[in-house]
């Protein structure tokens, strides 16, 4: 592959006290790729997605994240991320602009006022999800999908060159489900974003996908989505009985 | 900017201000309250949101120690308090980031140090302790030129500091893990908003009184955030709710002959159940200042614990 790689795990484990939870997992994700780890409650995605991010340190084996250790990275807006959340918890309300500004702030350099190019981000994120014309609304009043939706725009804000999801569709509508899954789509084929979705169910976007990457403790399966169908498995099974098909498939 | 609002405070008390304001000290009382009552909830808006709004009651017992230590050591009080509130409120934020001691456990154990200790340093000092009373329970009218100026220096420090790292402190306060992702310094920011409480405590000591500061920093922002819609507007309608609490707290002073710091926080008080009552049909009216109740449920990973990095 020409496109280079924007996140890598090699050899990665990490254990909850004695209890293995992610074992010598290996991946890449490259620059302008779509991919969805799925797995059962339990199988390790959102710790794997912690390690990623550097906000767990790997017990074995080694993260990158655009060449460098999660936590040396000196420019970590370029990694978005949305956090797994049915609602925003605010206390104090805040609009959806004050929301997704936020996630401008430390790439412009936190003590920093806003420029026109901020806002201008600001504003083409707010549009990317189909959010402009709830701008002034307080986030508390939205749907829970709509509440998605501003934290993936708070993401989209930066400008991020790598795109990392949890959960972004449970409980969520088919509406935003659909903008859900073009926002996302438009990334990858215009800004060559890399987007990365820790998923129990794929949902909306199981048909744009580049690689699925079935988890359960260690990756069982890492392919396009049609040499996981090739195996028998269906995607529009539910995440749960994934690792079970596939370990009645492994010799 | 400072030297300006220091002499325009200073000035102040040679305005042809109307009863109850046409005395000097009552001037004085005006100025510093009005730097506190628009301080408190700049500072009260980012605690409330990050459920720590009893945290400017934990410092401020830290600052009754440091004001019965200065007067032990016959320092001038206020430098004593400060230092120990700002060292206090690094260490409650040191505890708090460590994970495993909560954050009501940590003010707890300030809450009973700082209160144990100012009692026995000040049993120690002269006049029985008696000097101590005034920072206890706030004596704004007696506050004079000098106190107003340190007040007005502390207050441009935190509007200033708030202009200036407002916008960062709001990305931590709202989601503490993703502003860590995106590379925002998540534990400077943390202390500098527990070293800018420790500020405003100090400098609302004798406003109110230590153990009234954090009616100041709670209370407008529990009225404001049901009247605004914008994290902004709760800053904005906070801090005049705040400046109203202490004219019109100094007004019943001084028509009944009252307690100013009492007056000024029942004001505040009285404000929050009116507006809640009235207007808090769109928002839990109570959640913001019953400790316990604001906490949402965390967001439920499909692993086996919830570790912050």
């Amino acid at each position: 592959m020409t496109t280079p790689a924007v996140l890598t795990a090699h050899g990665v484990s990490f254990a909850y006290g004695g209890d293995l939870v992610i074992e010598s997992v290996d991946l890449t994700v490259a620059a302008g790729e779509f991919v969805a780890i799925v797995g059962p409650n339990g199988s390790g995605k959102s710790t794997l997605l912690r390690l990623l991010l550097g906000l767990l340190e790997p017990a074995a084996g080694t993260v990158e994240i655009l060449g460098e250790r999660p936590r040396a990275l000196r420019d970590r807006w370029r990694v978005g991320y949305v956090p797994q959340r049915r609602i925003l918890d605010l206390d104090v309300p805040a609009t959806v602009t004050e929301i997704v500004a936020s996630g401008r702030t430390a790439r412009r350099g936190w003590w920093r006022v806003p420029s026109r190019a901020d806002r201008d981000a600001v504003d083409h994120a707010l549009e990317a999800v189909a959010l402009a014309d709830l701008h002034r609304r307080p986030v508390t009043e939205l749907s829970g999908g709509q509440q998605q939706r501003v934290l993936i725009a708070r993401a989209l804000a930066a400008e991020p060159s790598v795109l990392v999801l949890d959960e972004p569709i449970a409980g969520v509508d088919v509406e935003s489900q659909r903008l859900f899954r073009d926002s996302l789509v438009h990334l990858v084929e215009h800004h060559q974003t890399a987007v990365l979705l820790v998923s129990h169910e794929l949902g909306a976007v199981a048909s744009d996908l580049d690689r699925v990457i079935v988890l359960k403790r260690r990756v069982l399966f890492d392919g396009p989505p049609d040499a996981l169908a090739a195996t028998g498995v269906n995607l529009g099974v539910h995440a749960d009985d994934l690792p079970r098909w596939l370990e009645e498939l492994a010799p | 900017m400072s030297a300006a609002i220091v002499h325009a405070c200073g000035a102040l008390a040679t305005l042809p201000l109307p009863w109850p304001f046409e005395r000097e000290y009552m001037q004085l009382a005006l100025a510093a309250g009005l730097v506190i009552g628009i301080c408190a909830p700049l500072i009260g808006v980012f605690l409330v949101q990050q459920r720590l709004s009893l945290m400017g009651d934990g410092i401020g017992h830290l600052a009754f120690a440091g004001v019965a230590a200065g007067l032990l050591l016959e320092v001038w009080p206020i430098w004593t308090a400060m230092l120990v509130a700002v060292v206090g409120a690094l260490a409650i934020e040191w505890l708090r980031s460590r994970g495993r001691t909560s954050s009501d456990l940590a003010l707890a154990l300030w809450f009973y140090g700082g209160i144990a200790a100012g009692v026995v340093l000040a049993s120690r000092a002269g006049n029985g302790g008696l000097a101590i009373v005034p920072y206890l329970f706030g004596s704004i009218l007696t506050i004079d030129a000098s106190d107003v100026r340190v007040i007005a220096v502390l207050g441009v420090v935190i509007v200033a500091a708030v202009a200036v790292f407002g916008r960062a402190l709001f990305a931590i306060v709202v989601d503490e893990e993703s502003a860590r992702v995106a590379g925002i310094p998540v534990g400077a920011g943390n202390a500098l908003l527990a070293v800018l409480t420790a500020v405003t405590v100090v400098a609302a000591m004798r406003v109110v009184g230590v153990l009234l500061i954090a009616a100041l920093m709670v209370l407008p922002v529990a009225t404001g955030r049901v009247l605004s819609r914008s994290f902004r507007g709760t800053m904005v309608v906070s801090a005049a709710i705040g400046a109203f609490s202490v004219i019109a707290g100094l007004f019943a002073a001084r028509q009944w002959a009252l307690a100013p710091g009492g007056s000024i926080v029942l004001v505040a008080a009285f404000t929050f159940a009116t507006v809640s009552l009235v207007g808090g049909r769109r928002r839990g009216g109570l959640k913001a200042v019953m400790p316990g109740t604001g906490r949402a449920e965390p967001p439920d990973h499909d692993d086996h614990g919830h570790h912050h990095g």
